[in-house]
């Protein structure tokens, strides 16, 4: 994830608020922080999709109405998420007789530095050669065993194993580099 | 018990945290520690799909203007582009290298082929199949090219396209600067698929792009296409021809016009005869003005052509019909070509083929007529052209000394040429060679080696020109317009 200059991201704001074709930029640098973000509190994959869905709707149907003062764009969409995570939190207790998990992570205390590490970590997953990046892709988002991997790639666990190993020791140098 | 490597291990970290069990990092090796750390970090990373979805749903919905109009096309669904390939393996391999083209999946048969696989290119995911015949599932392999062109949107089309083309594609059109403000080209993938690609560059409005339209359909219109041909206007064949013309002198040159009129679709525009009652006519055959002439008391000088026409297995058994006999059935050929060959009953060889790229990719360099020559010491005529005429060498496959295949430019056009190595062969012919300056040109073809016919001479015809036979026995009219001569 590229830092981003509080004016080129005023800059890119301001030019989705009058062209929003232009928002595949904001979308492209906040993906990862607000799906990171919204994973940390729901454990839930499917429910983490959802919700991240809809604060990328819901960003885009307002952005008109978003006020540059100064905080980063991010800590909007953050709170956007936190007002739909509370939200779903609500509806599923209603729906449920039984009490919503209350637990410590569902309040509105996220370590925010390590949802921005996660993040880099998630977009600098793109930037592994091809056949470290297909392995931990399979391994991590698809959740495969690496004998399913190894099936699927026509190659021996060994072999994935060891692409898994290059993969995690260049993530863990690509976020030393930051 | 060995101990354990490292990779291992640390496979047993991300199992273990997989399974969503805790695992305590303070307790590892410090180097298995960090990794099994970014591994943790890892756990519910996002899925590809997901994300250039949600990115395409949103993109939809911005094109959108007023949330009234997104409630009514919300109710159609998205248009995917879902392509099938002869090979798709090798497509998603090219498409990486070529496009850098993300795969996000590919389901496999057991025997290799692609049952469906998805990639993504920008922001945009393409759906991908083998073929699957019994299915009616056709790729443009096989039903002759693609009607859908595929348009991108990129940062930089110039560096996209020149990655495309260093990757195996083909370039058809060149990136330029279009009037309707963006800068685009085309290129040609090896499958059959043609790829529009383009980078906006400014927003011009629609008045001023209908006054640039007007202007291209004004100086685009008549030519090119096939149909403009019938139009028999003198001013056009001239347009249409290009400085290398093949001449094909035969005994009866009436009957060889009927022959290119009914097996390759020629069309006649220009018949006269001259003088020493020879014939003279010109017939264009696609893109492309073929001279015929000729009589029964001049020497016959039959060429051998390279044809390129769209259908390769329609022409050739037209060409059969029409009295040809043939030299080589239609076959695929390794060089990416599907081709035959046919000799007409004057001679002249025919060799028709079909590019496995759609056809206007060739329209680079080469055009439906290319003239094939075969003389003995091709290296030798290599040499000639390119002292006498400025000829540039484009490419050439030899086995050891001997050039097997060699296609060499002079000026706008491309001339084949491979060593004679069959009876029939070295086939000298004879052709009409447009140039700026007839008297120069026919110096530096003397002084390359070349016996002078007639020096340069104003023709009652409107032509200047001077008569060359190289010391391969081909003869070169080398021609200009009266007018141009004048002028240079």
């Amino acid at each position: 994830m590229s830092q981003v200059t509080e004016s080129d991201e005023r800059l890119l704001i301001e030019a989705a608020q009058i062209d929003p074709s232009r928002f595949a930029e904001l979308y492209e640098k906040n993906f990862h922080r607000v799906y990171a973000y919204i994973a940390r509190r729901v454990r839930d994959r499917a429910e983490t999709q959802d919700l991240t869905a809809h604060v990328f709707h819901q960003a885009l149907a307002n952005l008109g109405k978003f006020k540059w003062k100064g905080s980063p764009f991010a800590a909007w969409l953050y709170r956007i998420a936190s007002n739909a995570i509370a939200d779903q939190a609500k509806r599923k207790m209603r729906e449920s007789s039984e009490q919503a998990n209350p637990s410590a992570e569902s309040s509105s205390a996220v370590d925010l530095e390590e949802v921005e590490r996660r993040a880099r970590l998630f977009s600098a997953v793109d930037t592994l050669p091809e056949d470290q990046r297909r392995v931990i892709v399979m391994r991590f988002a698809d959740e495969k065993s690496i004998r399913e991997i190894a099936d699927e790639l026509g190659r021996s666990e060994g072999a994935v194993k060891q692409l898994q190993f290059r993969g995690l020791e260049n993530l863990r140098n690509r976020l030393q580099e930051k | 018990m060995a101990e354990r490597s490292i990779i291992d291990q640390l496979d047993d970290a991300v199992a273990a945290l997989a399974e969503g069990r805790q695992i305590d990092l303070t307790k590892l090796e410090p180097e298995l520690s960090a990794l099994a750390g970014v591994a943790q970090g890892l756990i519910g990373l996002p899925h590809d799909t997901f994300k250039a979805e949600l990115q395409q749903q949103l993109i939809r919905r911005d094109s959108m203007s007023s949330p009234a109009e997104q409630l009514e096309t919300n109710a159609v669904s998205s248009v995917s582009l879902y392509m099938c390939i002869a090979g798709a393996s090798a497509a998603l391999d090219f498409y990486r290298d070529a496009f850098g083209a993300k795969e996000l999946s590919r389901l496999v048969e057991p025997d290799g082929k692609i049952g469906h696989a998805e990639i993504q290119i920008g922001n945009i995911v393409l759906m991908i199949a083998d073929e699957y015949p019994d299915y009616g599932v056709l790729s443009p392999k096989t039903i002759g090219g693609s009607p859908v062109r595929l348009h991108l949107y990129v940062p930089d089309a110039d560096a996209f396209a020149e990655r495309a083309i260093k990757a195996g594609a083909t370039l058809v059109r060149p990136i330029q600067d279009q009037f309707y403000g963006d800068r685009s080209g085309q290129v040609a993938d090896p499958f059959g698929y043609t790829w529009i690609v383009a980078t906006h560059k400014k927003d011009v409005p629609t008045e001023e792009m209908q006054k640039e339209f007007d202007k291209f359909t004004r100086e685009h219109s008549p030519k090119k296409s096939s149909e403009a041909y019938s139009v028999n206007e003198d001013k056009m064949r001239r347009e249409n021809r290009r400085a290398v013309t093949p001449y094909l002198t035969v005994h009866k040159p009436a009957e060889l016009i009927d022959f290119v009129t009914e097996a390759f679709g020629g069309i006649e525009h220009f018949r006269a005869t001259g003088s020493g009652a020879g014939m003279h006519a010109e017939v264009s055959i696609g893109d492309s003005v073929v001279m015929i002439g000729g009589a029964e008391h001049i020497e016959p000088k039959p060429t051998a052509i390279h044809l390129y026409v769209p259908d390769v297995d329609q022409v050739y058994e037209r060409a059969l019909k029409a009295g040809a006999k043939s030299l080589m059935p239609v076959v695929d050929q390794p060089y990416g070509e599907r081709s035959g060959g046919v000799e007409d009953v004057h001679g002249n060889r025919w060799y028709i083929a079909t590019p496995f790229v759609p056809l206007q990719t060739i329209a680079q360099d080469l055009h439906t007529v290319t003239v094939y020559f075969h003389p003995i010491g091709a290296q030798r005529f290599i040499d000639f052209v390119t002292n006498a005429f400025g000829g540039k060498e484009l490419m050439r496959h030899a086995e050891g000394d001997m050039v097997m295949h060699a296609k060499v430019q002079i000026r706008d056009s491309v001339i084949e040429l491979g060593e004679a190595r069959y009876p029939e062969q070295p086939m000298p012919t004879a052709i009409y060679l447009y140039v700026d300056d007839v008297d120069g040109v026919y110096e530096q073809a003397l002084k390359a080696g070349g016996v002078s016919m007639l020096p340069p001479t104003d023709q009652p015809f409107g032509d200047r020109n001077a008569w060359v036979q190289d010391p391969f026995d081909n003869v070169w009219y080398i021609a200009a317009p009266l007018t141009a001569t004048k002028s240079t």
